[in-house]
């Protein structure tokens, strides 16, 4: 079941007034559960199409299509809606609120969906031991190790059940053996909950896990189906 | 969760949250201070005016105010007398004569207003007998003048010194009488002291050769602030041959300065909310710069823009109001001593005498004040948050969370 679709697209950007294009003409198409990883040297757009992707961006020509609705036609209302709904992002930089706890981190996204206190609560609770970080629930992002926060965010991506998990970079700033313990737990969720996760990486570690490759090569992209 | 998160940031930057706090405070203590110095000032003004002579009615003959002509005197007082004794708004009412003339000693003379009075009567209308400094208060006798510092200073007269008064009679002569002084005044205000004595009623009738006739009664009601009530009653009691007049008529000069002291008034306080607003726009500014890429990833999860704007409203609200909240309470505390015993202002003693303000200043702090101080500053403090909280919904995502 298609998920995600793309059609012609460009994204062109300027540098110092330069215009750079990112993207040349991007035609994809990834499906349901799928485990994609979108690999590329740096500069290659990788990020760029994550962010149109999930709909923090917009493209300069061409259009893209969750299940079957075009983002160009939404409002900025409606695309913060729809990224509340259906998407789940993990950041290099884990991106965790400092201020809150990280069952208050994940619980935010169901906040804003007005889940009651008592129903998140016991949610992100619950997910928190299934990422065996049960003990890290009241504390903050400043007191825990980059590996645990990245696990909160994880947790924060996939709480509200969403259709797309985006992870740019995830393991960039982790060691081998926390980013290893990481792939294997979104690989655990990908399976067990059937969430559909893009990776974009130069990681090896991350390409290796990698279901479904697409190699992006001066805005333009090879899809390589392992 | 909202209000958590707003609240939090709010502790993430302790020092900034601090001056912003302490800013609040200190512009409200700058308010309640410079409202609480012009509302006793205000107060004191009309105190002083009406205390000193003015009373809270009077009622003469119609058109004695314009025209204060020793033959202006009232018609038919008994009635009049009769319709205060009944009116039970009315606490104590004293007869007087009012009128022009001249005072002479030994050594000057000058212009004054002659007043007569009933000694016993006038002390409940007037502050005259406990401003005496020096003798006594009229007894009743015959040929006593009670007269002002300033004005024995100008005849360079003593207690006990003879002074002559002339005045127009009511048969067009000149009426004179030789009074001994038996007290010296000093009342808040020196133009006051230069022009005004007294002399008994029955003394003043007699020079002026108007038998039992008077000009005045001044009235004290229970409340002077129904002192216009009273009197619309009583103009509608009386004929059209009386005019009532209510302190706010007689003072025409010290309501429009009272309420030029309220619209400059005014003005201190927004100069000191313009203050408040441009440290408050300083900080949330610094606080949404320093949170571009928080903001961008609250962007990223779906946080609309309407939450986010609201969220930074909430932080500047809730420090607003709680640096209100410790500021009124702060300046209520700091006004009782002050308000209990007054400020010295001797320095500017003689620019506030002239002014019917004495030299120690008591400030005064109403519920209002208070009420309007914990509405206007929260909502200064939102309008402050209203540029930085529109600059951060102004942030795109996708450039907001990659900022360093």
């Amino acid at each position: 079941m298609e998920i995600i679709k793309t059609e012609n697209l460009k994204k062109t950007y300027k540098d110092n007034g330069v215009p750079v294009n990112a993207l040349r003409g991007i035609n994809l198409i990834i499906n349901k559960g799928e485990h994609v990883v979108i690999a590329g040297p740096s500069g290659s757009g990788k990020t760029t199409l994550l962010n149109l992707l999930g709909a923090l961006d917009k493209p300069t020509e061409g259009r893209i299509f969750f299940k079957g609705e075009d983002f160009s036609l939404k409002t900025k209302k409606e695309l913060s809606d729809f990224r509340l709904r259906n998407l789940g992002f993990v950041f290099q930089a884990y991106n965790l609120i400092p201020v809150l706890s990280a069952t208050e981190n994940i619980e935010f996204s169901l906040m804003l969906l007005g889940i009651p206190e008592k129903e998140r609560r016991a949610k992100s609770l619950k997910l928190l031991e299934e990422l065996e970080i049960a003990d890290l629930a009241y504390k903050r992002p400043g007191e825990m190790s980059g590996g645990q926060q990245q696990r909160v965010a994880v947790a924060r991506a996939i709480v509200n059940n969403p259709k797309l998990v985006l992870a740019d970079e995830p393991t960039a700033n982790l060691d081998s053996k926390t980013g290893a313990l990481l792939l294997d737990l979104m690989d655990k969720m990908n399976v067990e909950k059937n969430i559909t996760f893009i990776f974009s990486s130069h990681d090896q570690l991350v390409i290796e896990r990698a279901k479904r490759l697409l190699l992006l090569k001066d805005g333009l992209i090879n899809d390589q189906n392992n | 969760m909202l209000f958590k998160l707003a609240w939090r940031n709010i502790w993430r930057n302790k020092r900034r949250s601090f001056i912003v706090f302490i800013s609040v405070i200190v512009g409200v203590n700058a308010m309640l201070f410079m409202d609480g110095m012009s509302n006793g000032m205000l107060s004191q003004i009309l105190f002083n005016e009406i205390s000193l002579n003015v009373s809270h009615i009077q009622i003469h003959k119609n058109g004695f105010t314009d025209n204060k002509m020793v033959q202006n005197y009232m018609p038919d007082y008994e009635n009049v007398e009769k319709i205060i004794i009944t009116n039970k708004s009315i606490r104590y009412y004293s007869k007087r004569i009012v009128t022009f003339g001249l005072l002479s000693s030994a050594a000057n003379s000058t212009g004054i207003y002659l007043n007569g009075i009933e000694p016993e009567n006038e002390q409940n209308v007037s502050r005259i007998k406990s401003s005496i400094i020096e003798g006594k208060y009229l007894s009743g006798n015959s040929g006593e003048i009670v007269i002002g510092k300033k004005l024995a200073e100008k005849l360079q007269v003593e207690l006990g010194d003879k002074v002559v008064a002339l005045a127009n009679t009511s048969d067009g002569s000149i009426g004179s009488d030789v009074f001994r002084i038996v007290g010296i005044y000093k009342s808040p205000s020196s133009e006051f002291d230069k022009s005004y004595v007294y002399i008994p009623i029955t003394n003043a009738q007699t020079m002026l050769n108007l038998q039992n006739k008077i000009h005045e009664f001044a009235i004290i009601t229970n409340n002077y602030n129904s002192a216009n009530i009273i009197r619309d009653k009583l103009r509608e009691t009386l004929s059209g041959s009386y005019e009532v007049l209510s302190y706010e008529d007689l003072l025409p000069f010290v309501i429009i300065q009272l309420d030029m002291y309220k619209e400059s008034l005014f003005v201190i306080n927004l100069i000191i909310s313009l203050a408040l607003i441009f440290g408050i726009i300083n900080s949330m500014l610094m606080s949404v710069f320093e949170r571009i890429r928080e903001i961008g990833v609250l962007m990223s999860i779906g946080m609309r823009n309407g939450k986010i704007f609201l969220m930074i409203l909430i932080e500047a609200f809730t420090i607003g109001t709680a640096g209100t909240i410790i500021g009124v309470i702060s300046g209520y505390l700091i006004n009782i001593p002050f308000s209990t015993f007054g400020i010295n202002l001797s320095v500017f003693a003689q620019s506030l005498e002239s002014f019917a303000v004495g030299a120690i200043l008591y400030p005064k702090l109403s519920v209002e004040n208070f009420v309007m101080i914990l509405l206007m500053i929260p909502l200064i403090s939102i309008l402050g948050a209203l540029y930085p909280a529109y600059k951060a919904i102004k942030l795109e995502p996708v450039y907001a969370i990659r900022y360093i």
